[in-house]
């Protein structure tokens, strides 16, 4: 059962749409708890699950499967755990996308975006096959919108390749997770290069998505702040900004060009500044990364960008001129995030004033494109 | 029409060296690659900088055929700008950082050992 079985969402969707658009949300979140993976977990982690399955849970912050270690900011009421929202049902998750106005919705984990905080491989790498197996197993049966992005555990890039190629076919798998918080080393390392050759070959785009954490790894030694209000902004920024350039100087875009590449959860506020600094210092140090063959920006064009949780400013004028900065009329799909605090309705992004046509795009197309959905999907 | 101007007497301009020359009003860049003469203006197109005064060397290529490994190639067909070290191909002109931008390049020609460059 859904724990937020008095939805909020209710006669809220968007009363105007261009014609015959469907909306694809690339980023909604199911509720994977230890206890509903305990069957789908082989042994002998099964017993790791089972001996955490009771730990009263706080919200993406679970001892031993989801350790956020973020948890240090004055708990007045409505600042933190209490505002946990999750869906634990594909009826529930279906009901809400309809509120929504979202005909597809591809589901990301709740707890496991902190999978790679994990330091045991072989024990992260039983939980993200349990969860992939859980969500293909309970979420992904029928076609009612639902697809799915399986998570790819970066402790064991052999393991995470593995599980790639188990679910190539899946026809509502769409997307590969690529576990962006606390992940150690950063994407571009040269160890992941079986993750990427795996998505290539699957023609599976792969997605970095981030969350709050304090860990003792770049960028996510954040301990100098005091808020989460500076924890969250650099929680996930800095992991995207950190791990596009990580995959830049290593020429990850490069040396699979037909790789798709998406990042979650970050806003596009900093898309055209990487992408402008990465042109600049490239001119200076072009043989540092000899395998490009063209401006960073050019392969920063190439990839995808989800909009939440987008910019607010004032004058929404301005969204359209940032996102016009990187391409994004083909490139940025929108994202709710769905049930998470911070979730951004489709109302905010249809705001940004651009042409029907891009608002078709952001809203679909570009998310078409990116997951290669069939069109029965 | 272009103007041809005398700049240099071969030998003074031996293989593997360039020099900067003050011709009609500009400055050009004369390479001498393998005994094979090019000219390019002495002014980056990334903030104007006197290119042509910077070293000529090689360059670093990696591909898809090479398996990605860095390999030097094009040693002497390469000049970097003294400011930020932007490189251009001194064949083409072409930067190698923005590929889509190039330098103009001028004509030259040898005649009883004079270089002469060709100035539109």
């Amino acid at each position: 059962m859904s724990e937020n079985a008095d939805s909020t969402l209710e006669g809220r969707a968007p009363k105007k749409l261009p014609q015959g658009v469907k909306v694809i949300d690339v980023d909604v979140h199911a509720h994977e708890t230890p206890g509903a993976l305990i069957p789908y977990c082989e042994m002998p982690w099964r017993k790791c699950l089972e001996s955490i399955a009771k730990v009263p849970e706080r919200y993406l912050d679970i001892p031993f499967f989801a350790p956020q270690m973020a948890v240090w900011t004055p708990p007045f009421p409505q600042s933190g755990s209490e505002r946990r929202n999750v869906v634990t049902s594909v009826a529930q998750m279906r009901k809400d996308l309809d509120e929504l106005r979202v005909d597809v919705g591809v589901i990301f984990p709740d707890n496991l975006l902190l999978l790679a905080a994990l330091r045991d491989s072989d024990y992260a790498v039983a939980l993200a096959r349990a969860y992939n197996r859980w969500l293909t197993g309970e979420w992904l049966g029928e076609d009612n919108g639902m697809k799915g992005a399986i998570v790819a555990p970066s402790q064991s890039p052999v393991a995470a390749a593995e599980e790639i190629r188990r679910y190539a076919t899946h026809k509502n798998v769409a997307a590969i997770y690529l576990p962006s918080c606390c992940v150690d080393p950063m994407y571009g390392h040269r160890c992941y290069d079986p993750v990427y050759e795996a998505a290539q070959e699957a023609d599976l785009p792969v997605m970095l998505h981030s969350v709050t954490a304090i860990f003792p790894v770049f960028p996510f030694n954040l301990n100098g702040f005091t808020t989460m209000f500076s924890a969250h902004i650099a929680s996930h920024g800095f992991s995207m900004v950190a791990n596009l350039l990580s995959m830049m100087e290593t020429g990850v875009p490069a040396r699979y060009p037909k790789l798709r590449i998406g990042f979650s959860e970050s806003g596009i506020g900093w898309v055209p500044w990487i992408m402008m600094r990465m042109d600049k210092e490239y001119k200076e140090r072009r043989r540092e990364m000899p395998f490009l063959s063209d401006l960073p920006s050019t392969y920063v064009r190439q990839m995808f960008f989800a909009t939440q949780p987008i910019e607010e400013p004032e004058n929404m004028q301005q969204m359209a001129t940032i996102l016009s900065l990187f391409g994004g009329e083909r490139s940025l799909m929108f994202a709710s995030d769905w049930p998470h605090h911070d979730f951004d309705h489709p109302n905010k992004v249809l705001q940004i004033p651009v042409s029907p046509e891009i608002q078709r795009n952001i809203l679909g197309e570009n998310a078409s494109r990116f997951l290669k959905l069939k069109e029965n999907a | 029409m272009a103007v041809e101007h005398v700049v240099s007497r071969v030998e003074d301009l031996p293989v593997g060296t360039h020099k900067v020359f003050r011709v009609g009003g500009r400055e050009i860049g004369i390479f001498n690659v393998e005994g094979r003469y090019y000219a390019l203006p002495n002014n980056c197109l990334h903030q104007n900088g006197p290119l042509c005064k910077g070293s000529v060397s090689g360059t670093l290529e990696s591909t898809a055929q090479g398996g990605w490994k860095p390999s030097w190639v094009r040693e002497g067909e390469i000049v970097i700008c003294p400011w930020h070290t932007m490189e251009f191909d001194i064949i083409t002109g072409r930067c190698l950082a923005e590929p889509r931008r190039r330098l103009p390049t001028y004509t030259v020609t040898v005649i009883d050992s004079e270089i002469r460059v060709s100035i539109p």
